[in-house]
């Protein structure tokens, strides 16, 4: 190969049931060069990424790639280590009791008459962090440790095994900006070395400051190789997001009723005391939906989450709910006021999965079918539950199917008829398509429109922009947990909200530099 | 909720008739009149206390203090009917309360201050432990004076007679029909699968003849124990609670995914203390005949008893991670095991022994269980 290629792929096709998330990729990369992949969510970076490292087993795609100029037949991550290419994603997997070098060496331990060799590791450990100059002591417990510190051990801990190809995956999401200057010089240093590294990132910043050319995705497909050096965050921007929506999001124009819920100057601390939303005002009428764009870790969840009184503390602001003061403390009490919420992870905040379709639907508002007699009136349950499965078109054996069993559309249904037996005024969603094909999708969307109609007080979270912009009545773009916008439907264009998006940190960035 | 015979449910049929043959070969007189009278009482101990125990471990908890608080709220009305000549009533009435409040302040704590339940009872148990010694005074207190015979005393020395036993037959029997057929006209109604005429009808005819062999087996020796309606109905009343009532799904709903029930705007806190506040009023029940049964509070009362209570949960499908488990496996487990510890104490079996096979059978149970719903 020419250029020194370490890794080809060619015509790469990957295909869920219902979505085809990688169309005819190709990609390449060369010793020592650090090539960033763009794209929005759902673009195809991750299934890319998971295609390269073995994650999905040669033959479940189509297309091929060349690892050091031999195809690549991966059936395991295992597979890929084996020839140098190590992955390190956005969640960390480090044992946070363990301390530094028993975590680098976790599972390779060097013994010796069947013993661990302590000495040896921690000797080596300190040797090889000072090989790619890390002061971070090897007897450190990783728990104690930064973010960011703890991001370079799990690079070094990739190093270690003789990768010489390198993929990290949204490295940078959760560090300061301290630890991403770190993390950079890392490596620009391991660059130094001739190892090749894939930097995905939403920050587009870090991927002119770090990469040597830049691949954009779209829709699965590959749009654009560019050389960083001749390139800009415009263009970047443009090959992003550049396509015109279409007809998948109908807009519906509704009357805007009366104002149902008004937040002032909210702000929210997680529970471990991190201020996660920043002094956000928002106002939201009956008959219409209000759009919250931003990046991932943006705190529109959390913003959310909080007004229903189901995460963190508010720590100043206010929120009124048809006029009065509201503060729940529980989501029990946003509900009977007539608040509920569809949340993003529905494994995690909207299922009891091991239970059946009808168990959860009622689950929300078996208050309302229960007799005077303490009893929950099984008929109308029942009744109420067929009515919503069908006005859903869930698509399930019966009501008594367990939900675990269910596609991730048909689950999502579920979740979303249980918010409404609640019969609620107002109705946040939090990413309600994610993870569901493309004709489940439609469906919400035209649930939402007919929602709208009945004069319901809608509020949606999306990473996806085209769906945000097709839905909303007005977007408001979250950046780093502060308003970085508000637009109207008229002023909605893909550029200016991806702009307000990012507006916290290249405000910050623009400070600096000035100061 | 689940109404296809599972596996599972076949093979605690088979190990109680296991047990049982065994036991009776061994001792023919394991399955006389008189000793499945005795059989039936020592497992309503057992059982009201597994009963209670099901609530907290469904959503998600567990409760290692029952044996301690068993043999303390027990002390307690013995000490005060005995020895301060309070009504019996009364004192049992008391000591219930105070069962209630203990359990509701270690749930509300546990809820509130986020600490785990394993903890709490943990302290709970030796705390209650020493309480009760002192309530006691270390001592044996009989729960009546000089032979007379009170309501506390007669809690398991009370027999139905005969006549009574076979109307509540009758009265069970009718009312177990009209729940069936209620049951699948409503199942119909709503176009879901029902069984056969036939199947049904079987299945009704087998519970009736059971339940009249059973109280004719009882009405042989003394009659149908009174502890034995305390635990029908404590039985009823924890089935009513879990499979019709909104507290119930709450339970299930806490157990399988606290989050997503939060959420779903269930109130956690309220139902998981509301679960303890039950099991501490079960576990209060059982210290009564716990203590009734042995005739006087003495300092070994409840030993152990949060074990066997759990054994028998775990023994009837009640999954520790909670979200699962029904009463009528608990009922089962709690059949078995107390049918394990009255057959070695039948056989003259040395303490040493019923610690093993209960140990052993505990463990056979939790791997039976892995293995079944690994399938």
């Amino acid at each position: 190969m020419s250029l020194d290629l370490v890794l080809k792929a060619e015509g790469i096709t990957k295909s869920f049931p219902g979505v085809k998330a990688l169309a005819d990729v190709s990609f390449d990369l060369r010793r020592g060069e650090v090539h960033s992949l763009c794209g929005e969510n759902g673009a195809g970076k991750s299934t890319l990424i998971k295609t390269l490292s073995g994650i999905w087993n040669f033959g479940t795609y189509e297309g091929s790639f060349f690892v050091d100029d031999t195809e690549a037949r991966f059936s395991g991550i295992a597979d890929a280590e084996t020839v140098g290419l190590a992955v390190i994603y956005q969640e960390l997997a480090l044992v946070d009791e363990m301390t530094v070098a028993e975590n680098i060496y976790l599972g390779h331990e060097p013994t010796r008459f069947g013993f661990v060799d302590w000495d040896k590791m921690y000797k080596d450990a300190a040797a090889l962090l000072d090989h790619f100059g890390i002061d971070i002591d090897p007897a450190e417990r990783v728990g104690n440790l930064g973010v960011g510190k703890q991001q370079l051990v799990e690079i070094v801990k990739a190093l270690k095994k003789e990768s010489h190809i390198l993929i990290l995956d949204e490295p940078t999401a959760a560090l300061t900006e301290r630890e991403v200057d770190i993390l950079l010089k890392m490596i620009r240093e391991i660059k130094a070395r001739g190892i090749a590294c894939i930097y995905i990132t939403h920050k587009l910043d870090e991927v002119f400051a770090i990469s040597d050319r830049i691949t954009v995705l779209r829709d699965g497909k590959t749009i654009a190789t560019l050389q960083a050096s001749e390139s800009s965050k415009a263009e970047v921007i443009r090959h992003m997001v550049g396509r015109e929506i279409d007809d998948l999001f109908p807009y519906v124009k509704a009357d805007r009723g009366e104002c149902l819920l008004e937040a002032r100057n909210v702000s929210v601390e997680s529970d471990e005391g991190q201020k996660v939303v920043r002094d956000v005002s928002f106002q939201v009428a009956r008959g219409e939906v209000l759009g919250f764009g931003g990046l991932m870790g943006a705190g529109r969840s959390e913003l959310l989450m909080n007004v229903i009184g189901a995460f963190g503390k508010r720590s100043s602001g206010e929120v009124m709910f048809k006029g009065e003061a509201f503060a729940p403390r529980t989501p029990q009490s946003a509900i009977e006021k007539g608040l509920v919420m569809v949340t993003e992870d529905r494994k995690r905040y909207g299922l009891v999965l091991e239970q059946s379709n009808g168990f959860n639907l009622s689950l929300s508002s078996l208050t309302e079918i229960t007799a005077s007699n303490g009893l929950v009136d099984v008929n109308q349950e029942v009744s109420r539950n067929e009515a919503i499965a069908k006005q859903l078109q869930v698509k399930a054996p019966s009501l008594e199917t367990v939900t675990s069993t269910l596609s991730g559309g048909n689950q999502q249904k579920i979740v979303i008829g249980k918010a409404l037996l609640c019969e609620p005024d107002v109705i946040f969603l939090d990413e309600p398509t994610r993870g569901i094909d493309v004709g489940a999708k439609l469906e919400v969307y035209e649930l939402v429109n007919a929602l709208k109609s009945q004069g319901k007080a809608i509020v949606i979270v999306s990473s996806e922009m085209p769906e945000l912009m097709g839905l909303s009545d007005r977007i408001i773009m979250l950046s780093e947990g502060a308003v970085g916008g508000e637009f109207d439907r008229e002023d909605f264009s893909q550029e200016t909200l991806l702009a307000a998006a990012i507006s916290a940190s290249e405000n910050r960035n623009s400070g600096e530099t000035h100061e | 909720m689940n109404k296809q015979l599972s596996l599972r449910d076949f093979s605690l049929f088979i190990a109680i008739v296991a047990i049982w043959a065994f036991f009776a070969i061994i001792s023919p007189s394991y399955l006389g009149a008189r000793n499945l009278s005795m059989l039936s009482i020592e497992m309503s101990t057992t059982a009201v206390a597994a009963l209670g125990v099901l609530l907290i471990i469904v959503c998600g908890h567990i409760d290692l203090a029952i044996g301690s608080g068993i043999g303390l709220f027990g002390g307690m009305a013995a000490v005060l009917t005995t020895l301060y000549g309070w009504p019996a009533p009364a004192a049992m009435l008391v000591s219930l309360i105070a069962g209630i409040v203990v359990w509701t302040c270690m749930g509300a704590v546990i809820v509130s201050q986020r600490i785990p339940a394993f903890i709490i009872t943990l302290g709970g148990l030796l705390v209650f432990k020493g309480v009760f010694w002192k309530v006691i005074n270390t001592s044996t207190v009989p729960v009546n004076l000089g032979g007379e015979s009170n309501l506390y005393s007669v809690l398991t020395t009370y027999y139905l007679p005969s006549t009574y036993g076979y109307l509540l037959a009758v009265g069970v029997t009718m009312a177990i029909g009209w729940a069936t057929l209620k049951g699948r006209a409503s199942r119909k109604r709503h176009h879901f699968e029902v069984e056969e005429p036939e199947t049904a009808f079987y299945k009704f005819m087998m519970k009736t003849i059971g339940l009249f062999i059973a109280v004719t087996v009882l009405n042989m020796y003394r009659g149908v124990p009174l502890s034995g309606v305390i635990l029908g109905a404590t039985a009823v009343g924890i089935y009513v609670l879990t499979q019709h009532m909104a507290f119930g799904r709450y339970l299930y709903a806490i157990g399988g995914n606290e989050d997503a029930a939060m959420v779903s705007g269930v109130p956690v806190h309220r139902t998981t203390i509301m679960a303890f506040s039950i099991a501490g009023g079960l576990v209060a029940l059982t210290g009564f005949l716990q203590t009734s049964y042995a005739g006087s509070s003495t300092t070994s009362v409840g030993d152990l008893m949060e074990l066997d209570a759990i054994a028998a949960c775990v023994i009837g499908g009640v999954s520790l991670k909670g979200g699962r488990g029904t009463v009528m496996g608990v009922m089962a487990g709690a059949l078995i095991m107390a049918s394990l510890l009255n057959g070695l104490t039948l056989i003259s079996a040395p303490p040493e022994i019923k610690f093993i096979t209960r140990g052993i059978v505990l463990a056979l149970a939790v791997w039976m269980d892995v293995r079944l719903n690994r399938k």
